[in-house]
């Protein structure tokens, strides 16, 4: 069993960063893992950057970065907000149609006793020309989505390049 | 004989929180050992598949860690939070769902042991 020295650990750590680890916490990972492994595999005589050079080429496919990408990715997965075709539909109703909407209402509540339904030109007027047509043309994109579907590209390239690794 | 990627593909954080529920805490090396061992090295975890996925648990907080000194180095152990546990369980039982739904779609005789 071979006996790492403290100049030994530091090499591989200096190493695994600047082989493109930037995450802490992989760093001190990988380098406990590399360590484990080279106490176990390696004689008391035996030679210690060559061994190392050996071992670390099984982690990775074409470079180490590799894992530091696999990371990033990994973490960032869960952190974007995915709405599928219905919220997004009911989201972009509520910005742009929402308002208008909600105005009205509250126009007609208040002036409910003095005007009853004769609502002024204007409120109609913007009431049509931003909240009508708007909703008008979302419902139809809504609707035809194999047509006018913007959510859809029309072609998926994977252009990352980018394998997982198992 | 080992299983192809695809094969392996999202179970490997059912996987890894299996793991954790029944051996309490564990480090990245031990877990790769384990599944070896567990497998008859049918199923071996890369170190690039592994240490991204443990991240993404810590930062899911599915998991807890523990640092423990040895000389120069750290080592960084891994324990269910108490969400992990929830989530384990709703993991595994997913996956033993999923496979019974291939057993049935596959038409494969379960062996008999």
């Amino acid at each position: 069993m071979y006996c790492l020295s403290d100049l030994e650990v530091d090499f591989i750590l200096k190493d695994i960063i600047a082989r493109g680890i930037t995450t802490e916490d992989i760093q001190y990972n990988l380098l406990d893992h590399i360590c484990i492994i080279i106490e176990q595999n390696l004689e008391q005589n035996g030679d210690f950057k060559e061994f190392y050079y050996s071992i670390i080429k099984t982690f990775y496919r074409h470079d180490l970065s590799e894992i530091e990408a696999e990371t990033c990715i990994l973490s960032n997965y869960n952190k974007h907000v995915v709405l599928n075709r219905k919220q997004f539909f009911f989201l972009i109703f509520l910005i742009f149609i929402g308002p208008f909407i909600a105005y009205n209402i509250l126009w007609i509540d208040l002036n409910w006793q003095s005007s009853r339904w004769h609502i002024p030109i204007e409120i109609w007027g913007n009431s049509v020309a931003y909240a009508l047509w708007p909703s008008l043309i979302f419902l139809v994109i809504f609707l035809t989505p194999e047509k006018f579907d913007p959510l859809i590209p029309k072609k998926i390239n994977d252009s990352s390049g980018h394998k997982a690794f198992y | 004989m080992t299983y192809s990627t695809e094969l392996l593909k999202g179970t490997l954080k059912t996987i890894i929180l299996k793991l954790l529920a029944d051996n309490k805490k564990m480090y990245g090396y031990e877990i790769t050992q384990k599944v070896k061992e567990l497998t008859s090295d049918k199923i071996q975890l890369t170190e690039g598949a592994l240490y991204p996925t443990l991240h993404a648990l810590e930062a899911d907080k599915l998991v807890t860690t523990e640092i423990e000194y040895i000389g120069k180095r750290m080592r960084k152990y891994y324990r269910l939070s108490q969400e992990g546990k929830i989530k384990t369980k709703e993991k595994v039982k997913e996956l033993s769902n999923f496979m019974e739904s291939m057993v049935s779609l596959l038409d494969i005789k379960p062996k008999k042991f």
